[in-house]
């Protein structure tokens, strides 16, 4: 057990002040963040991104977990005490959150959420210690095809998942492919697609369009809507009774689990395992009427499954470099600003540090847990802040971080652009997300299909003769599948409880 | 919405304040000001990558002022040479740590090279490390000479790994198949992101040949993934004592050399070149520095603005002779 002991090197290595100070601030920053209305965590790491920039790769990446765990632990205190999800998978804690709000349980559900997460980001982290390893294990046997196809499989499943067509999905996915294109060839070293003009040489920079997609577009959206203050319930007691926990126990475990196992699958969202921890708490109560006017387990469940399929996310992307949902692929983006290509070799060459990151994120969980429960007065006060002032402070945050990754206005012409381009994709409903993993899958997709071309001499069938690329095609036919049908499941939930359509 | 524009407009007014204050002063007498950044083109852990840490973390100390390393990679070693050479402002705060692969070997290597020689200016050289030829652990050949003389049979069937198609293992390779007559157009090159991109192909059996620096191979053949057949040098590297060198076994020819140093934009003024120059001198002769190097592999081998500039001239004209015959230049 090798990684027990880099696991507990990695402790040590979190447990220094400042290193503290980076995980505190991380998970405070992404809850703040979270907690805004209309931001969920891809916004709020795509926002929050440049600032991390400044640090060592490591402290850089525990902040950014901290961002995306702190986030999504704030997008449901909005969707309990607001009823308004920040992000898909917090539709199923509105459900039964809201109207315990209203009945003056918003702290209890609350800390059942706040306790849910913690114990199910503390599952996902166990298993990461006894999974992660043995895909590393397998590390160096994959080779160029073997990328490329787990690449392509991942992106056809992901595509599947945001809740429009496929058909629009490609074509916005074949777009993001087409501006990572832009620049100089990763393996010829000729430029292209620049048409002359010399800012187009070095290529786009992803997170300025991230940032434009995602921060920018919101803020246009948020013109528009003319959002409302929205009164929130009061909260009068924070700490849930021995009743409520004795009633959330098994819910937690059960979506703990669920949430767990299904996260490590790429293409299952953490809104497909929400959705279905909600409906597996609801069958097998003894009280279903209960679901929908508040019922304590009807957030504990969707709430623990939410984070452990976000600890479960983790596995595939650090081991493989695949990201299995929108937030994920911003952290990808972001391990490669460092220079990290997370993959097999990331545990055989930065092992340390990939330990470390995974102890932070257990750290993280028990600031989150001790922070957040005498802090949830203040987290409600936030969501009073209006949008006047909130925008601009995003468009400024915004602005600054476009221009900070290379120093360049270019980059910031480029984030406005999507900025506006992201708007009208939202208005017309076009999917972001395919657009978005393209952009940032692209070049290793592309640099491992010309290698494995190299190896075979340009012989196509490298990508069916290889044992393991071979297997991985046979079970992407069969995660396809299941992907498809799950996807359907989960669009026509959504569409019951909320009436609309939404990307997840 | 009245209220929005006007914070909008506030807060925008700040950040060109804000802006343009950095913008202002470039005196070269109390250079550095504020934070510089090192671009490194090729992958993190790879010898440049080691190497611009170590001068960073010296210099940083030195001059008071913090040091970035930004790992830009892609195209050879291109797509970072570009971004501190031509996007960057050259105000002498964006240093490029160069190699051979994203200089000499570039240039001679491609007919229409984006970033020539011109486009640097030279500050010094840092350290040189000698090449080996590496291959899986358990591969069939039990010396460089068994490995050449397979290669002489079946060229075809050779893959190599190399960062770019004329990158540092192109003109390693092309000079070492040259000299045993084995024509280079019939081996296969697979592009790599770096050195430790390189070694784990090599070490998963999916390509057959990496030839990098004695440290970028350390690692992995330390821990018995891959085996060095050979060292380029007069000597033995002591790193692997048991490795002989290609001379040993009857390769006399071989001169491909490994280095790294650092090059500003060419509009960068001088006086900033020569505090860099002045700098770096002093650091090659500081022992903590040698110490750093010698843990990530390299040998100091310091040259000045001038010698570098010169040795970099000479070696663009020998690979591009060694370009043209093997066909590395289509």
């Amino acid at each position: 057990m090798e990684s027990i002991l880099y696991l507990l090197h990695g402790f040590s290595e979190v447990l220094t002040p400042f290193n503290l100070l980076i995980v505190l601030l991380g998970s405070l920053l992404g809850t703040v963040v979270g907690v805004l209305p209309g931001l969920g965590p891809t916004s709020a790491i795509a926002i929050l991104l440049p600032m991390t920039t400044i640090l060592d790769p490591t402290q850089g990446i525990m902040m950014m977990a901290g961002i995306y765990y702190g986030s999504m632990y704030g997008g449901s205190t909005t969707a309990i005490l607001m009823n308004i999800p920040g992000e898909s998978s917090s539709v199923p804690t509105t459900l039964d959150g809201y109207p315990l709000a209203k009945m003056g349980k918003g702290g209890a559900a609350l800390g059942v959420a706040a306790i849910g997460s913690f114990l199910a980001g503390s599952i996902g982290l166990i298993g990461l210690v006894l999974f992660a390893p043995i895909l590393a294990d397998q590390a160096l046997k994959f080779g160029p095809p073997e990328y490329f196809t787990l690449m392509l499989i991942a992106l056809l499943i992901l595509f599947n998942m945001t809740g429009f067509s496929l058909a629009k999905s490609i074509i916005m996915g074949l777009f993001g492919f087409l501006i990572s294109l832009v620049g100089i060839g990763i393996s010829s070293g000729v430029p292209r697609f620049h048409f002359g003009f010399d800012a187009l040489l070095g290529g786009f920079e992803m997170i300025s369009i991230i940032i434009g997609l995602f921060a920018i577009t919101e803020v246009l959206k948020g013109l528009e809507e003319n959002r409302v203050r929205i009164k929130h319930e009061k909260i009068k007691n924070v700490y849930p009774n021995k009743d409520d926990m004795k009633k959330s126990m098994f819910p937690i475990l059960r979506g703990s689990l669920l949430g767990f196992f299904l996260g490590i699958l790429p293409g299952v969202s953490a809104t497909i395992t929400s959705f279905l921890s909600y409906d597996v708490e609801k069958k097998i109560s003894k009280h279903p009427e209960k679901f929908g006017k508040g019922a304590i387990e009807g957030v504990a469940g969707p709430e623990s499954a939410n984070n452990a399929t976000s600890s479960g996310g983790f596995i595939p992307l650090l081991a493989l470099g695949i990201p299995a949902s929108p937030p994920l692929a911003i952290l990808l983006a972001a391990l490669m600003i460092y220079g990290l290509t997370p993959g097999p070799v990331l545990f055989e060459q930065n092992s340390q540090m990939v330990w470390t990151v995974i102890a932070s994120m257990f750290i993280g969980n028990i600031i989150l847990l001790i922070l957040n429960l005498p802090l949830i007065g203040l987290w409600a006060k936030l969501t009073e802040v209006p949008f006047g002032i909130l925008g601009p402070i995003i468009l400024m945050v915004s602005i600054l971080g476009a221009y900070s990754v290379r120093n360049s206005m270019f980059d910031v012409v480029v984030a406005i652009i999507f900025g506006i381009l992201g708007y009208f994709f939202h208005k017309y409903q076009w999917p972001i997300i395919p657009f978005v993993l393209c952009l940032v899958l692209g070049p290793k997709m592309e640099s491992s299909f010309i290698q494995s071309l190299e190896i075979s001499s340009g012989n196509w069938l490298i990508f069916f003769e290889r044992p393991i690329s071979l297997t991985l095609l046979l079970l992407a036919a069969v995660l396809i599948i299941v992907s498809i049908f799950l996807t359907k499941r989960t669009k026509k939930r959504i569409k019951q409880e909320t009436g609309e359509h939404m990307e997840f | 919405m009245k209220k929005f524009c006007l914070s909008v407009l506030i807060l925008l007014g700040i950040m060109i304040a804000g802006c343009s204050n950095e913008a202002g002063s470039s005196d070269s007498a109390s250079y550095p000001e504020r934070q510089i950044e090192l671009v490194v083109p090729f992958a993190a852990g790879g010898g440049v990558d080691l190497a611009a840490r170590a001068v960073a973390e010296y210099l940083s100390k030195e001059w008071g002022q913090s040091i970035v390393v930004t790992n830009k990679t892609g195209g050879g070693g291109i797509v970072g040479a570009q971004y501190a050479l031509k996007e960057a402002k050259p105000d002498g705060y964006t240093v490029l740590v160069n190699n051979n692969s994203s200089t000499t070997m570039y240039e001679a290597g491609t007919s229409n090279p984006t970033i020539t020689s011109k486009d640097n200016k030279f500050v010094s050289r840092i350290a040189e490390a000698s090449l080996t030829y590496a291959v899986k652990a358990d591969a069939e050949w039990e010396s460089f000479k068994e490995f050449s003389d397979w290669v002489k049979a079946n060229p075809e069937e050779l893959t190599w790994a190399s960062v770019g198609p004329a990158g540092f293992s192109s003109f390693g390779v092309a000079e070492w198949l040259d000299s045993i007559g084995v024509d280079y157009k019939q081996t296969s090159m697979v592009s790599s992101e770096g050195a430790s991109d390189s070694t784990a192909k090599v070490a998963g059996g999916h390509v057959i040949l990496a030839v990098h620096n004695v440290g970028e191979v350390y690692s992995l053949a330390e821990s018995g993934k891959i085996k060095v057949l050979a060292v380029q040098s007069s000597e033995r590297s002591p790193l692997y004592p048991d490795v002989p060198t290609v001379e040993e076994e009857g390769f006399t020819s071989l001169k491909v050399k490994w280095w790294t140093g650092l090059s500003f934009a060419a509009d960068v003024p001088d006086e900033i070149v020569e505090k860099w120059d002045e700098a770096v001198a002093k650091m090659e002769k500081d022992e903590d520095f040698i110490a750093e190097l010698e843990k990530i592999k390299l040998e100091p081998s310091y040259l000045n603005s001038a010698d570098f500039t010169k040795a970099v001239k000479e070696e663009t004209e020998l690979y591009t002779k060694l370009a043209e015959t093997t066909g590395i230049r289509k």
